[in-house]
């Protein structure tokens, strides 16, 4: 369903320039949980903005449903960001001043759904999220791993086709984090939602189904889990990273 | 040792805080171009009270000085509170970078006292700024008065020593009030406290429904009643009215933010209707903690919007007043009976005439046109016992002196001059009057000033015009005298025809004297008392409220920028943020100023219609004084939210 080919992506002034991303290629298949690993700095966040649209690339391609999104409008790109794309972001970034509710139906007002439905349609998905009883809490009120499914709540409720996912535990305990991943593994196996997910932390990664490795912007490998346990794919993790000479501790 | 380590902290300190300075600049931009004003303000009337050209305008302005001490002391509160509440309000924004001073070891005096010294150099910053700017303000003044004076106007640009002096005193008041409160502040004030001020969530005013609907319901009642007890003419009532508006703004402020979540908790539907959800989180999330402020904007809004309206009903009651008077050079009414030749030997001595005209106003006989009148209109209050009446070759000459067209008056009928608002009733005036043998066809009305309004001049309202051969045989009311001068009557001329007055008739009441040059002075005098005074305290109030809501808006553009990125993320259009930043403007600025002008419009309406009739016409009529008093009140309001809103929507939006 979506398809990235040799995309480039420069930052800076002529005299000064950074490749953030250098000729990174891949496909995620509907239904797909990809994780995309690197260190810190390695371009994942970069290249999340640029499959959300949020961000242009300097070269190659990027296909959705086999639409290349550079050649959308403003107009078209926001129609396409609030219907195709949902979004759960490393701090949160939930309107502080709605509720939990009110932050997962804007999701669905934002797609001008029918504003009858939104509260069903919300509590729906909540209690699959089991995030029932904080619907009227606003998110000071909450914790972080709540917070987080309420994002995920958001980013699948007016049915988006694509969930991004920047570092979506680098601000929880580890109790918390792996809660949001069962929670977001359940809704790629139970629900049919693609998931493609940036991190840093091997832990996390090891939920996906395939991982891919970015280092200083470009593609070095790929692992695919298979029929693999969880464990033993968190080591074939590990190993690729030292294998790729990063600085392991930086990375775990 | 000790210093020294000061001086080199304070160097890196005072750079630290410039750049902070810097960065805040923009959101308090408003706030610094008020400050100037408020000096700009301050400096014009006080160097307006201290102008000897203006003071000796007229006699009764030796009063301005005292009327504007009276309004700059309010002033100076206003702007005092203003301040104070600006410099709380950014030193509670600051309290991170300020705590941070405290975390790396400063001690809290320190800190006071850089942010004292931070906020001195700002205000210096302003009051020079301010007073420049009041120099040229202080012209625009000194223009309009000698413009309303009729004297002629020649820019010179200078400043008033005391003036300065006054201005510097009054700012320095207001700083040190407000300085002052801040820095015992910061010198208890804890880290802990300072850092995770900002950190704080607005509470949410807690208050069971029924209660909030009961506060809510009664406070719009107190409001009715208290508009209505403010038109009573009754000290005491209308201070209760006024309470009870007060009461009615801090219910309906304090329960209004709080009821709204609640309206829209019942009504999922409607609030995930467009950008509904979005303005009204923004808006009740920025008014659950604006309760009180928001109710006491409202009731200097109020104030201000009274002030313009009363100021505005004063001036048109002099101007219409005094109008009826001025249509003559010169006019003396004799009555009684008393010798008026020395009056006209003063006259014939000392002032050049060009043309004048000594005449006779009888009475008629009979009252059936004032008890016609009298059945017609509410208003009329009579002085004369009997119709009075003009003889035909007087009244053209007097039209003639005054420069009114000239008109006609066919056979066998008479004619009615009169105020305006005695018309309508003499129009449909249809019966034949009799004078001895004659009998008169109405034949007309005429409504130019006449000198109408009073015992000795020409009738109550209304006189009668008949054909010469009429008036003989009737009883004569008072003799009459008008003049067309070749140069404006002088005070001191004008003086001494009150000093003979004085001197030769024991009822001074009975006669009267008036020049167009003292009933021009007067309304120049009543205007430049009643008006500048009211308005120096109506802008001040305006642009001070004005400031803290706008202040209060444009310290949210960091969360407003933060907002607007995610939506932008989660695919809302430009089109429809900036249509939820204008809805939300659009409510939080309206939310203050409605109140005040459903209580000021009605106010001034009574107030403006109280007069007798025939006063407050064109621009003084009470219709044109509200909207005058509004369109004021707005245009400057316009300015500040337009500001805000273009600063704000360039910072918050995404490109
Ligand atoms: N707006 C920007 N301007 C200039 N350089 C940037 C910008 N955003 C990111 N970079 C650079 O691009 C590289 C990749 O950054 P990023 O995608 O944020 O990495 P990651 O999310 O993997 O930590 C880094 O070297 C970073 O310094
Ligand atoms: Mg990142």
């Amino acid at each position: 369903m979506l398809q990235v080919q040799n995309i480039e992506k420069y930052y800076g002034s002529k005299n000064n320039v950074t490749k953030a991303l250098d000729r990174v290629s891949f496909d995620v298949e509907a239904g797909e949980f990809l994780a995309i690993m690197g260190a810190s700095g390695s371009g994942k966040t970069t290249l999340l903005n640029c499959i959300s649209t949020i961000d242009t690339i300097s070269a190659g391609k990027i296909l959705l449903n086999g639409v290349s999104v550079a050649d959308l409008s403003e107009h078209e790109l926001a129609k396409f960001r609030r219907e195709r794309l949902g979004f759960v972001f490393q701090d949160f970034n939930l309107l502080d001043t709605l509720t939990i509710e009110e932050n997962i139906g804007l999701a669905l007002s934002l797609n001008h759904q029918d504003p009858g439905t939104v509260q069903n349609q919300v509590r729906e998905v909540a209690g699959r999220l089991g995030i029932t009883d904080i619907l009227t809490k606003f998110p000071y009120q909450v914790s972080g791993g709540q917070k987080q499914r309420a994002a995920c709540a958001r980013a699948m409720v007016a049915g988006q086709s694509l969930l991004l996912a920047d570092e979506p535990t680098g601000a929880l305990d580890s109790k918390a984090s792996k809660n949001l991943l069962e929670i977001m593994t359940a809704m790629n196996r139970d629900m049919g939602a693609t998931i493609l997910m940036v991190t840093h932390d091997a832990y996390s990664a090891s939920y996906a189904k395939r991982v891919l490795f970015l280092k200083d912007g470009r593609v070095f490998n790929e692992l695919l889990r298979g029929e693999r346990g969880r464990p033993v794919f968190y080591h074939e993790i590990l190993d690729v990273l030292a294998a790729l000479g990063g600085d392991v501790s930086d990375v775990i | 040792m000790c210093w020294q380590r000061w001086g080199v902290m304070s160097v890196t300190l005072s750079k630290l805080s410039l750049r902070n300075a810097k960065r805040q600049a923009q959101d308090y931009l408003v706030y610094f171009v008020t400050v100037v004003m408020a000096a700009a303000l301050l400096y014009s009337f006080n160097a307006l009270t201290f102008s000897q050209e203006i003071n000796t305008l007229a006699q009764s302005m030796e009063m301005l000085p005292a009327m504007v001490a009276m309004a700059t002391v309010v002033v100076v509160c206003v702007f005092g509170w203003l301040v104070a509440y600006a410099t709380k309000f950014m030193l509670l924004r600051r309290g991170r970078e300020l705590g941070t001073y405290l975390l790396i070891g400063l001690e809290n005096r320190q800190v006071a006292r850089l942010f004292f010294l931070e906020n001195l150099a700002v205000g210096g910053c302003a009051l020079a700024l301010g007073t420049v700017l009041g120099g040229l303000l202080y012209q625009a003044f000194r223009a309009l008065t000698l413009a309303l004076f009729k004297q002629p106007y020649r820019f010179s640009f200078g400043f008033s020593l005391p003036a300065l002096g006054l201005t510097a005193v009054c700012f320095g008041l207001i700083y040190l009030f407000a300085l002052g409160r801040s820095r015992k502040y910061i010198r208890k004030a804890k880290i802990h406290h300072l850092i995770y001020f900002d950190r704080l969530n607005e509470g949410v005013v807690i208050q069971t429904r029924k209660k909030r609907r009961w506060i809510f319901g009664a406070s719009i009642l107190l409001g009715v009643v208290g508009t209505g007890l403010l038109m009573v003419r009754d000290l005491a009532i209308a201070t209760a009215g006024a309470g009870c508006l007060i009461l009615f703004l801090f219910g309906f402020f304090l329960s209004f933010a709080s009821g709204v979540p609640a309206f829209f908790d019942k009504r999922p539907a409607r609030k995930y209707r467009g950008v509904t959800l979005l303005v009204f989180r923004t808006l009740t999330a920025k008014l659950a903690t604006m309760g009180v402020l928001m109710a006491t904007i409202s009731m200097i809004f109020t104030a201000t919007i009274l002030s313009e309206g009363s100021g505005l009903v004063f001036q048109g009651l002099f101007e219409g007043r005094a109008a009826e008077n001025a249509c003559f050079d010169l006019y003396l009414g004799v009555g009684d009976g008393r010798d008026p030749t020395v009056y006209t030997d003063y006259i014939e001595e000392n002032i050049p005439v060009e043309r004048s005209l000594e005449y006779q106003v009888y009475l008629s006989g009979g009252h059936t046109v004032r008890d016609y009148i009298e059945s017609q209109t509410v208003y009329y209050y009579f002085n004369f016992v009997q119709e009075p009446v003009l003889r035909w070759s007087d009244y053209a000459a007097l039209r003639s002196i005054a420069g009114y067209r000239a008109v006609e008056l066919p056979e066998g009928q008479y004619l009615f001059h009169c105020m305006t608002y005695l018309e309508d009733a003499l129009k449909s005036y249809d019966r034949p009057l009799t004078f001895g043998d004659i009998t008169l066809q109405p034949g007309g009305v005429y409504t130019e000033h006449l000198s109408q309004s009073g015992g000795t001049v020409n009738g109550r309202g209304y006189i009668l015009v008949v054909p010469d051969e009429a008036v003989e045989g009737l009883e004569v009311h008072h003799w009459a005298y008008v003049a067309k001068t070749a140069q404006p009557v002088t005070r001191a001329q004008f003086y001494d025809l009150w000093d003979i007055n004085e001197r030769t008739s024991s009822g001074i009441a009975s006669n009267a004297i008036t020049t167009r040059a003292n009933e021009e002075a007067e309304v120049a005098t009543q205007t430049a008392l009643c008006v500048f005074p009211l308005f120096y305290l109506a802008l001040s109030l305006t642009m001070t409220a004005a400031t803290i809501l706008t202040i209060q808006q444009l310290s949210e553009s960091e969360r407003y920028k933060r907002q607007f990125s995610l939506l932008q993320k989660l695919g809302m259009n430009r089109r429809e943020m900036a249509k939820a930043l204008r809805t939300q403007f659009a409510i939080y600025y309206a939310l203050p100023a409605v109140p005040p002008v459903l209580i000021g419009a009605p106010f001034i309406l009574h107030l403006a219609s109280l007069p007798e009739p025939g006063v407050m016409v064109g621009m003084s009529s009470p219709l044109s004084i509200v909207t005058i008093s509004l369109g004021i009140f707005f245009l400057i309001y316009a300015i500040y939210i337009l500001l805000a809103y273009t600063s704000l929507k360039r910072n918050v939006l995404p490109q």
